[in-house]
């Protein structure tokens, strides 16, 4: 038994007027992809949140158990012996978080501990106004994973813990911020992070396309993430994979952070290239520099 | 049909998973709950000691920070174990405070990165995990699943708590005993890191987790606004009902998947958040299971609430002083903001005969 791709749905800010923070995004993303693979909120098994920037930074609860209850999985009366239950937690590994946490949807659906899991992503910058250097535009996006015949073949998480440096995020206090100081996002990006995310992700996609017999011009769907800016394009060129292998991805969901890869994805399922790809490539990069890799079939 | 994500030592998976080691770091400096309350801006009349049965935490010093409390409970970790950092496949780091250095939190990298390079790991798969209190056993649940599939041999779950700055942050606010603000002044520093291993043999018998998510509004761990780290809202009278109404039935139905009784538990090791809930659970669980474990583990009368570590803690505290038999039935329970539920059954094994003394 393999783990499968459902469906995708994002969701991104309407107008300057409106603020929707991380959580809304996240809520709005959870229920368009309810909808769209035809299920009922209740047969949620597993629900991860994979989004770093939270409204107000929240450190606890984990926001996927306000997803959970503001998508009503499993709420709203004592739980009762026999009754279905979600299981809720958040996994943070960056621009990679997603594919960290395909894994370990793919593994608990493989094995039959959860039948239905859905993977969220969502980020906004938590306080617009005192934030240094973030870079990310808002948006959220969520993706159902079940049980299938085939899906995700394998996993390829790799670190590169000699470019650390080069891109870091951080929660500073500045006691001379505003009248009386504040707690302020600061992130601080080499001009060297994208052009060592994308070499290092391209060694580590070669390596799973090695290990798998696959050749580049036999990838169907490169899915990547969305920022660094530009990334797919060059990672889809070191790897010799032709650039109408990537999914068209609208401009409000270009240079969004965890959900970039997500975004690529809805594209490629809602204009069938996901259902007519034998071979789809997920790369991904964030900070570390951290690479996830992941293989995925389609069809015999 | 169960309200539990669930995964039974069945023999349907190719293989099993065990606790190999369990290591903690623990700040040198105590501060007694009469030394903490003496801080408060107010006069609150609060008895905390009393209320709680707290009598003491540990504070780190002003050089220590999550990030290297997790490494020093790693490495204590390690220390106890036939491994070495370059033999693991995978490093969790689940600590709720993210602080690299004084109040400066870290949204990337994840921790885990820098953990494994401090112990040696790089080759392993490294992410974070947040689940509030949860944080720790949610992640021996997925390294359980990952070793009983086959996908890894062995993985590392570790946590840096350096959380007491809620709590002076609360001293300043708290009038009285109905503050939101008052479980932050029962917070301990610490560390815990736990290996799991493929096991020829069921060491964790039963996992499983739950999310009571219509709670998960309960507990707010957040920045402060004004003022540096951070604060915690917690409406703790409501956690304990609901964890004293909804649990019960929850623990019966999972008890009852693994095919064990209360009774037949040996060691109960309950979530740490104060001397008083922890009894209350206790006779609750009596009343409506009708049966008890043997023992209910207490810990937190000495080392505070130290937030996602306290069940190893407790557990590294008991394994130290050698209280543990093998063969003896441990219960880990979760209860945490979200409101996450966790259960994690052990079955003793030479983990009892190859840990060495508390830190």
């Amino acid at each position: 038994m393999g783990a499968c791709i459902e469906a995708a749905a994002t969701s991104t800010r309407r107008g300057m007027l409106i603020h929707r923070g991380a959580v809304h995004l996240a809520d709005d993303a959870a229920e368009t992809c309810l909808s769209r693979a035809h299920h009922d909120a209740d047969d949620l098994d597993l629900l991860i949140n994979t989004g770093i920037y939270k409204d107000r930074n929240t450190a606890e609860p984990a926001l996927a158990s306000i997803i959970q209850e503001d998508v009503g999985a499993n709420v709203g009366g004592p739980a009762q012996i026999g009754h279905h239950g979600t299981f809720s937690f958040d996994l943070l590994n960056g621009g990679a978080g997603f594919v960290t946490a395909a894994h370990v949807a793919d593994g608990f659906v493989a094995s039959g501990t959860a039948r239905l899991a859905m993977i969220v992503a969502s980020d906004a910058d938590p306080s617009p106004r005192t934030s240094r250097n973030y870079p990310f535009k808002p948006a959220g996006g969520a993706v159902m994973i079940a049980p299938g015949k085939l899906g995700f073949q394998r996993f390829v998480i790799r670190t590169f813990p000699e470019d650390a440096a080069l891109f870091e995020s951080r929660l500073v206090w500045d006691a001379h911020a505003g009248f009386r100081g504040h707690n302020v996002v600061e992130i601080r990006e080499a001009p060297a992070f994208a052009d060592h995310a994308v070499e290092h992700a391209a060694s580590t996609a070669r390596e799973v396309l090695a290990d798998a017999a696959i050749r580049a011009d036999q990838v169907d769907v490169l899915v990547t993430s969305q920022y660094p800016h530009g990334f797919g394009l060059r990672v889809a060129r070191a790897l010799g994979i032709p650039d109408d292998r990537l999914p068209y991805v609208p401009a409000p969901l270009r240079g969004v952070h965890t959900a970039g890869p997500i975004g690529a994805l809805e594209s490629a399922l809602t204009t069938r290239r996901f259902a007519h790809a034998r071979h789809v490539l997920f790369v991904t990069a964030g900070a570390g520099i951290t690479i996830g890799v992941a293989w995925y079939r389609g069809w015999e | 049909m169960t309200c539990w994500m669930l995964a039974e030592a069945s023999g349907e998976t190719p293989f099993e998973a065990r606790f190999e080691s369990i290591g903690a770091f623990l700040p040198e400096h105590r501060v007694t709950t009469r030394e903490l309350m003496a801080t408060t801006k107010h006069h609150t009349r609060i008895d905390l000691e009393r209320l709680t049965g707290i009598r003491e935490h540990r504070e780190a010093n002003p050089t220590e920070s999550s990030l290297s409390l997790a490494i020093a409970a790693a490495r204590d970790c390690l220390s106890r174990s036939r491994y070495t950092g370059a033999d693991l496949d995978v490093v969790i780091d689940a600590s709720i405070t993210r602080y690299v250095e004084g109040t400066t939190y870290q949204f990337e990298p994840p921790l885990s990165m820098a953990i494994k390079r401090a112990i040696g790991a790089a080759q392993a798969t490294s992410f974070d995990i947040s689940n509030a209190c949860a944080g720790m056993l949610t992640g021996v649940f997925l390294l359980n699943d990952m070793i009983r599939r086959g996908t890894i041999r062995r993985g590392m779950v570790v946590s840096g708590e350096r959380i007491t700055g809620l709590g002076t942050n609360a001293a300043r606010s708290i009038r009285s005993i109905l503050s939101p603000q008052l479980a932050s002044l029962t917070l301990g520093d610490g560390a815990a890191a736990v290996i799991v291993d493929r096991a020829s043999a069921p060491g964790i018998r039963l996992a499983g987790f739950t999310t009571l998510a219509e709670h998960s509004r309960l507990c707010l761990g957040l920045p402060g606004f004004h003022h540096s780290g951070a604060n915690m809202y917690t409406r703790a009278r409501k956690i304990h009902e609901v964890a004293m109404a909804e649990g019960p039935p929850l623990l019966e139905e999972i008890l009852e998947r693994g095919g064990i009784h209360l009774g037949d538990i040996d060691w109960l090791i309950p979530h740490q958040t104060s001397v008083r809930a922890i009894r209350s659970g206790e006779k609750i669980l009596a009343e409506k299971m009708c049966e008890h474990p043997r023992h209910v583990v207490v810990t937190v009368d000495e080392y505070g609430n130290t937030a996602s570590t306290t069940l190893f803690l407790a557990l590294h505290h008991h394994l130290a002083e050698h209280q543990f038999k093998r063969g003896d039935k441990i219960l880990l329970l979760s209860v945490a903001s979200g409101l996450e539920i966790g259960v994690v059954l052990l079955e003793m094994d030479e983990l009892e005969a190859t840990h060495g003394s508390v830190h």
